[in-house]
């Protein structure tokens, strides 16, 4: 066996806990969480059978921790996981999982087979079969504090941008505001216009807010790769500067996973409560909609629809936010079939995108979204993640569909009373 | 008059047709044109610039900037090539030009601007809002021919 591999088996047998071993105990094989994976339904290959991607992991739970299987483990009645066998696996673990959430959800005996799949990535990354992509991510997190090498002169540089743009100053490193904004690499490469959405909707809102020079990126591509080392320094950024800039309240983006990572799992991973609170940006602008501080004019003609990001309907439970606040500028909107918290993912969620070699399937996964696009016959498509938004665009691209694909906080802010 | 900032720049165009927008727009997108290394966006400028061009010649070329708009974004979690970065906003300059929603030049403006900003981070300078400055002087001989 080799070092790596050894490494491996043992993070496998670190991770695996008690919902773990239920888990297993509790699978009645009935197949219901292949007809919830959009890698499923759309390549009918039995391979990406979520509990299927779960093999590894299901057969180191049974050699180290059942009776039956410690037996045959000594009696060399056993398979043992190999070198080759993870290397095998790496396209059903990463690849063709998005982390999406589908198959917990439909799952009728509860299992939380996400929760399942990220401790396999633990395994994964410590055996050296994370994807090079993911890798490359991970390593420039730690490095430069952005999974796409965005430094602090690049943020300083696209903040004047849009202050010369709208024209609104945009705060830096504001001890006592009482918000404290991050982006995703996505938003500061790609979307600058999420940046002066937010500086006109702030404005509006008469609230105090600001970046952070030492944790402006939401993203954690710990999480997505499976590395908990990883993804509790990338929290610990984010807590750090909020605490030091003492913020009541910290807003992740438009972005999935970074939600997930920060609002659901960052206290776990630093071993503390945060003395702050976290909001998804929809979360915020719907407050402020309640509070009357979120004043839009005119509607938008085209006929919408919204692509509601896994992380956030599924995992997060944000779902009539979004509605409440494309009420406010939609004049024909309409759902897709499926649309909450059953809605189909992108197909580039949790580090799928960053893997180049999954892109052929990822485009085949597309077709579902493409499906359920035409169903509504929307003639524009509005969401609240930078990467779905880009994926989306990738396979309307490829299908040759016409439909723009367009962020709520831009929208909005497109549609902010003048004057105010 | 004189462009002398963005108050008097909005000012100017919004009080343009969409066609003249258009036409503005393409030659703030000609301005950064250096920057993209998609030879199509050059294809789509000059269809731009054409006051005689059809709906359907348009809606090629929207075609065109919209795959190469496309085909240029950062991909989440790659590592970013800000020279790269500007030729995908050149191109989402080039789309703006041809939408047929009103703000195609405001739009194609800031795009461009976007996209020299993205030039010289990758020069290691950051923005001094040059591109600003020359779109006033494009607005400023646009509005007197």
């Amino acid at each position: 066996m080799s070092a790596s591999l050894e490494k491996g088996i043992n993070a496998l047998k670190e991770v695996i806990d008690a919902p773990i071993a239920s888990y297993f105990n509790s699978c009645v094989h009935c197949g219901l969480c292949a007809e919830a994976c959009l890698f499923y339904t759309e390549t009918d290959d039995p391979q990406y059978t979520p509990i299927h991607k779960l093999e590894p992991l299901r057969r180191v739970y049974r050699q180290e921790y059942t009776l039956l299987g410690r037996l045959a483990k000594l009696l060399g009645l056993s398979k043992p996981v190999t070198d080759a066998e993870l290397a095998e696996w790496k396209p059903l673990v990463y690849d063709s999982c998005t982390l999406c959430g589908r198959c917990s959800l439909v799952c009728p005996v509860g299992n939380d087979i996400v929760y399942m799949v990220r401790k396999l990535r633990e395994g994964m990354a410590v055996a050296g079969h994370a994807p090079d992509g993911l890798v490359g991510a991970s390593t420039r997190s730690v490095e430069t504090g952005s999974p796409m090498g965005v430094k602090l002169p690049a943020v300083q540089a696209q903040m004047r941008h849009v202050q010369a743009e709208t024209g609104i100053e945009i705060p830096l490193d504001v001890e006592g505001a009482e918000y404290l904004v991050l982006m995703s690499s996505m938003e500061i490469i790609n979307f600058p216009e999420y940046l002066g959405a937010i500086a006109r909707i702030m404005k509006q809102a008469g609230k105090t807010w600001t970046l952070c020079s030492t944790g402006f990126e939401a993203t954690n591509s710990g999480i997505q790769i499976g590395v908990s080392d990883i993804a509790k320094v990338l929290v610990q950024r984010i807590v750090d500067g909020a605490e030091k800039l003492k913020v009541e309240t910290v807003i992740s983006p438009e972005c999935g996973h970074a939600y997930t990572a920060l609002r659901w799992e960052g206290p776990n991973l630093i071993g503390r409560p945060y003395t702050f609170q976290v909001l998804h940006i929809l979360e915020v602008l719907d407050g402020f909609r309640e509070q009357g501080l979120l004043r839009t004019s005119g509607l938008e003609q085209a006929k919408l629809t919204f692509h509601d990001p896994c992380q956030l309907v599924r995992r997060g439970g944000v779902f009539e936010q979004p509605r409440r606040l494309l009420k406010m500028v939609a004049k024909d909107f309409v759902e897709m079939n499926d649309a909450g918290k059953m809605n189909w993912c992108c197909g580039g969620g949790d580090g799928v995108s960053a893997i180049e070699e999954a892109e052929p399937l990822r485009l085949q996964a597309f077709q579902v979204k493409k499906r359920q696009l035409e169903a509504s016959g929307a003639q524009t498509l509005v969401t609240a993640c930078a990467n779905c938004r880009i994926v989306l665009e990738e396979g309307l691209e490829h299908y040759q569909m016409n439909i723009p694909v367009v962020g709520l906080t831009e929208t909005l802010a497109e549609h902010l009373v003048q004057g105010e | 008059m004189a462009i002398t900032d963005d108050g008097d720049f909005k000012q100017a165009v919004d009080d343009l047709s969409r066609a003249a927008q258009r036409l503005l727009a393409a030659r703030f997108v000609e301005n950064v044109l250096e920057l993209g290394k998609d030879a199509r966006l050059k294809g789509v400028v000059n269809a731009a610039k054409r006051s005689d061009i059809t709906e359907d010649e348009l809606a090629l070329a929207f075609q065109s900037a919209k795959a190469a708009s496309v085909d240029s974004y950062t991909q989440c979690g790659h590592q970013c090539d800000w020279d790269s970065q500007a030729g995908h906003f050149v191109a989402q300059a080039a789309l703006a030009c041809l939408k047929p929603e009103p703000g195609a030049a405001w739009e194609a403006a800031t795009h461009a601007r976007m996209a020299r900003t993205c030039a010289s981070i990758a020069g290691g300078s950051g923005t001094d809002n040059s591109e600003a400055l020359a779109q006033y002087r494009i607005v400023t001989e646009f509005l007197k021919s």
